[in-house]
């Protein structure tokens, strides 16, 4: 049914994981919670199904490979398979279909990533991190219905064939998720949740100049932001000497690192009102998931007061695993301070074990 | 460089001039060769955060009152169980403390007892506190109905058809007595909720910062905060007035820049203007006995209160009628606060394992209760008492001056309160039997000469601590009240003077530079300039319009949750407090650098 093989990221039909798989049905999440998400669409799995029946058996060089085959014979079985598979789907109405959706996507003229998205990626225990093809940069309906293609190829690439023999999974269906690429000011990571001692009461947030890659990659040291969830306050703000950004040209594809202007060099990249926006966006990812999340923002150029693009969101897998932290010390037993007097005492009999930065109070024994 | 240890108390010189100066105060308050052992040993700090300036010998009683009430009721009341009392001595005129620990052997029962005993206070809590209400305000009527006048000539006629069977020369023995017993008693009444008050709201502080390390202490605050009705009427009451006189019409005769007698004399000509300061002068008692002292209210008899000196009250109300005439609104947002208040604190909780939080429940509970007597009894104690005290000791003073038993009334207070008793018994022996005291004769050369001292006293600056600091600071009530820390004390013995930086705590956020305006006395407030850095001992609610003008704010004594902090922060003003000396190091006029980040301040230029 070609009603079925391009969904629009805000459309309901996009909930479905076995028709826009991991990737395009969290992006839609984030979109049905009002979240700021770059527009886009995703080629659906019926789509790579409705373009792959003319092409004959694709996995036919795979199914030859012995269960221990040496990796140059699955590099080369992998190769035969993604050739079979770009040849069949390389014409008829499916890419049609695709390259009408970009052209409905702001007039065919703006920049797209095209990404894969299996349906079981992005799944507790299975991340099929980096397993699977994403095209940045792409312009022209050509160019992206080629993206795609090579996307739905990539579920034979060697290391795609390994990771699923490895763990017993089959190669199923594919989608594509192709979305507007923000030409962020600023871009960052944040966590519900702070990485360095478990606060959940926090927001932490690191961000840089420009895009977002040189941060993902640890290449720079970002501005970092700590964020009350509940009351809003910035409770701290590191702010790094950041020299150099990541930015696109209009006149050329790719990215280019740049020298940040002298002004920018030392002033936090996120000021009050986009960390705020942030936190709000954070806080409703995280409410609706019910666990902690992490995930990667740009900040759109000055347009409107609310920028804040959401790239993609997951569950945090470190302190989401434990309790959240205790207000009352535990002794291991589950029996702590039930009543506040319980609690004073404990307090008052922690002696030396009391913090001295404990707090410091409304300054006044009488006088 | 870095010391390892301050001065000891015994190796600090008497200032030049200041010979003698231990007479002005009690033998008991003194470093005396016989403690020596014991006071050598301990760490001392300068009290500046409730006595930054030099004490007359009468205002030693406001430290007598809290070193003996605050001991005994921590120390042999509730058993607090980690902390005695806090002792104090006396050099060179200023106020040195040093907080007792328990010994830990004892602290296990110590807190079985205290589980006891402040459990039942906890248990009752509100009642508890509503009748301290009624008997401080008792206590209060009791010391305004004294009156002390000079005696007369011939006793009213009173005296004899009524069957008094006393003089008034007896009374004024007795109510002096009973002036300084009542103050005394009241104190006890003070130290009866506070401290075992700190204890609950300590708990639900570090309650919090386990579970959320991160979390800021403006959250933790406003999570209790917020039901302080009565401290907040004062200002409630300034802004009604500014009401008034927007609907009798008077907001052109307010927005003048006259001081207030000559204002509220003409306004008095006219029903409208006479009608708004008849309001005035109802007010003004008791929500006007506002004490203006920097920092801790009501500690010395020097500062005025709001009643004394109308100007103060009356640059807030021209100040919220500007505002009313912009059209903003003035009135506090109680509801919501409130809302606020339980929107922050069901947030917090919600993030807190399921089964803690009953403990979280039931501390936050406490914590609110205990919160509305930590925030009022300064109303009722440091405000409407200490101000009524001083009152009666100028009216005392006047009285004996009138007399001839001193020369001026200011001469009272260079006299320990005992010398007073003894000066009034001279003076009313001498009246009774119509003889002649020997008085301000004999007193004359020991005041001149303590007038001397106090001048001399207070060219002296005083080192922040004396003695051996301890390794780690962690008594919980030394942090809590005093804002002292292990990185505080490090600080001060760093000698930063050389290198023109002075450090404090980041009590509020920004950097700007600017003049330094050093305000030590309410009366120099109106001499600040908009863009001025203000350097103060600490700042007091009673301060509020100057905060308007200020660039920023730098001050000697305060942790975060200081008056200095919490007004900068609202005003959105870099502070940095508790810097330890700033009043005495920064001069009027110099450009300084303020960081309320680092809580740093740097000299640009010198004086």
């Amino acid at each position: 049914m070609s009603d079925t093989w391009v969904v629009d990221l805000a459309d309901p039909a996009a909930a479905d994981v076995a028709a826009v798989g991991g990737k395009g049905a969290g992006l839609h999440r984030l979109v049905a919670l009002g979240a700021r998400v770059p527009a886009g669409f995703v080629v659906t799995t019926d789509a790579f199904r409705a373009a792959l029946p003319a092409t004959g058996d694709v996995e036919a060089p795979l199914r030859e490979l012995a269960p221990d085959a040496p990796i140059d014979q699955v590099e080369r079985a992998a190769a035969q398979a993604r050739a079979r598979l770009l040849r069949a789907v390389a014409a008829g109405p499916v890419l049609d279909a695709v390259r009408a959706a970009y052209d409905d996507l702001a007039g065919g003229i703006s920049r797209v990533a095209v990404r894969s998205s299996a349906v079981g990626e992005d799944a507790a225990g299975a991340s099929y991190a980096g397993e699977h093809d994403t095209y940045l940069e792409i312009r022209g309906r050509d160019a992206v219905a080629d993206a795609v293609c090579r996307c739905w190829a990539s579920l034979y690439t060697a290391r795609a064939v390994s990771y699923r023999a490895h763990g017993g999974l089959s190669a199923d269906a594919m989608a594509v998720v192709v979305q507007e690429m923000v030409p962020a000011r600023a871009a960052g990571v944040f966590m519900t949740l702070n990485p360095a001692n478990g606060d959940r009461s926090t927001v932490v947030c690191e961000a840089v100049w420009g895009l977002g890659e040189p941060l993902v990659s640890g290449e720079v040291t970002p501005d970092r932001f700590v964020i009350d969830k509940i009351s809003g306050e910035v409770v701290r703000r590191e702010v790094a000497h950041k020299e150099r950004r990541l930015v696109r040209r209009d006149d050329i594809p790719g990215t280019h690192e740049v020298d940040v202007p002298d002004a920018d060099r030392d002033r936090p990249c996120l000021d009050d009102a986009e960390l705020a926006e942030l936190l709000d966006v954070a806080r409703r990812v995280e409410r609706a998931a019910g666990v902690p999340q992490d995930g990667e923002f740009a900040l759109a150029e000055p347009g409107g007061p609310a920028r804040v693009h959401l790239l993609q969101t997951r569950p945090e897998t470190v302190w989401s695993t434990r309790a959240p932290r205790a207000a009352t010390p535990t002794d291991g037993t589950g029996a702590g301070p039930r009543t506040a007097l319980s609690a004073v005492l404990a307090t008052l009999t922690r002696g030396a074990t009391t913090p001295a930065h404990t707090h410091e109070g409304t300054p006044d024994h009488g006088g | 460089m870095v010391a390892d240890r301050f001065p000891s108390p015994f190796d600090v010189e008497t200032p030049p001039g200041a010979e003698g100066w231990e007479s002005m105060y009690d033998w008991y308050h003194l470093f005396g060769p016989e403690r020596r052992e014991l006071d050598e040993g301990r760490f001392w700090f300068a009290d500046r955060l409730h006595h930054p300036d030099v004490l007359h010998p009468y205002d030693e009683i406001q430290c007598e009152c809290w070193w003996q009430a605050l001991g005994a009721f921590n120390t042999r009341i509730f058993a607090m169980p980690p902390a005695f009392g806090v002792d104090q001595r006396i050099v060179n005129g200023r106020l040195y403390v040093t907080p007792v620990a328990a010994p830990a052997e004892d602290v296990a029962a110590r807190a079985e007892e205290f589980g006891k005993r402040a459990g039942h206070y906890y248990e009752r809590w509100d009642a508890i506190y509503a009748e301290w209400k009624e008997k401080v305000t008792a206590k209060l009527e009791e010391i305004r109905a004294l009156r002390f006048e000079p005696l007369p000539a011939l006793e009213p006629e009173s005296t004899v058809f009524d069957h008094v069977g006393h003089s008034a020369g007896f009374r004024m023995i007795r109510d002096f007595d009973r002036l300084v017993l009542t103050m005394y008693e009241t104190y006890q009444y003070h130290f009866e909720l506070l401290n075992i008050g700190y204890a609950a709201y300590l708990t639900f502080f570090a309650m919090c910062r386990q579970a959320f390390p991160d979390i800021s202490d403006q959250s933790i605050s406003r999570m209790v905060g917020g039901l302080r009705v009565e401290l907040y009427r004062p200002d409630d009451e300034l802004k009604r007035l500014a009401k008034e006189a927007q609907r009798l019409g008077l907001v052109d005769r307010l927005s003048g820049t006259e001081d207030a007698a000559t204002l509220f004399a003409a306004l008095r000509s006219d029903k409208a203007g006479a009608e708004w300061v008849a309001d005035w002068e109802r007010t003004a008692d008791p929500w006007f006995l506002i004490n203006t002292d920097p920092g801790h209210p009501g500690g010395y008899h020097t500062y005025p209160t709001w009643a004394d000196q109308p100007d103060i009250p009356l640059a807030s109300v021209r100040e919220y009628l500007r505002r009313l005439e912009a059209g903003e609104s003035i009135d506090r947002p109680t509801d919501e606060v409130l809302a606020e208040r339980d929107r922050i604190t069901a947030g917090y909780r919600e993030l807190l394992p399921e089964d803690d939080r009953a403990t979280f429940d039931d501390t936050v509970g406490l914590a609110r209760q205990v919160f509305a007597f930590i925030e009022e009894h300064v109303l009722y104690i440091e405000h409407w008492m200490w101000a009524t005290f001083w009152a009666k000791s100028h009216e005392l003073s006047r009285a004996l001056a009138a007399m001839g038993e001193v020369d001026e009334p200011e001469d009272m207070f260079f006299l320990r309160r005992y010398e007073v008793a003894e000066a009034i018994y001279d003076c009313v022996a001498a009246w009774s039997v119509g003889s002649r005291p020997r008085g301000a004769d004999h007193l004359r050369p020991l005041i001149a000469r303590r007038k001397e001292i106090y001048t001399a006293l207070r060219a002296w600056e005083p080192p922040p601590a004396l003695g051996p600091p301890p390794t780690q600071i962690d008594e919980p009530f030394t942090v809590m009240l005093w804002g002292i820390t292990t990185s505080t004390v490090a600080e001060w013995l760093r000698s930063d003077a050389e290198d023109g930086t002075l450090r404090g705590t980041a009590g509020s956020p920004g950097v700007v530079e600017g003049p330094v305006r050093v305000v030590t006395h309410p009366s120099e407030l109106p001499d600040v300039q908009p863009g001025d850095v203000l350097v103060c001992p600490a700042t007091s609610p009673a301060w509020a319009p100057v905060f308007a003008r200020v660039a920023a704010t730098v001050s000697d004594v305060g942790g975060i949750m200081s008056h200095t902090a919490i007004v900068c922060r609202e005003y959105g003003m870099p502070a940095v407090v508790g810097t330890g000396n700033a009043v005495a190091t920064l001069r009027t006029g110099q450009r300084v650098r303020v960081d309320g980040d680092n809580g740093v301040v740097t000299v640009l230029e010198p004086a």
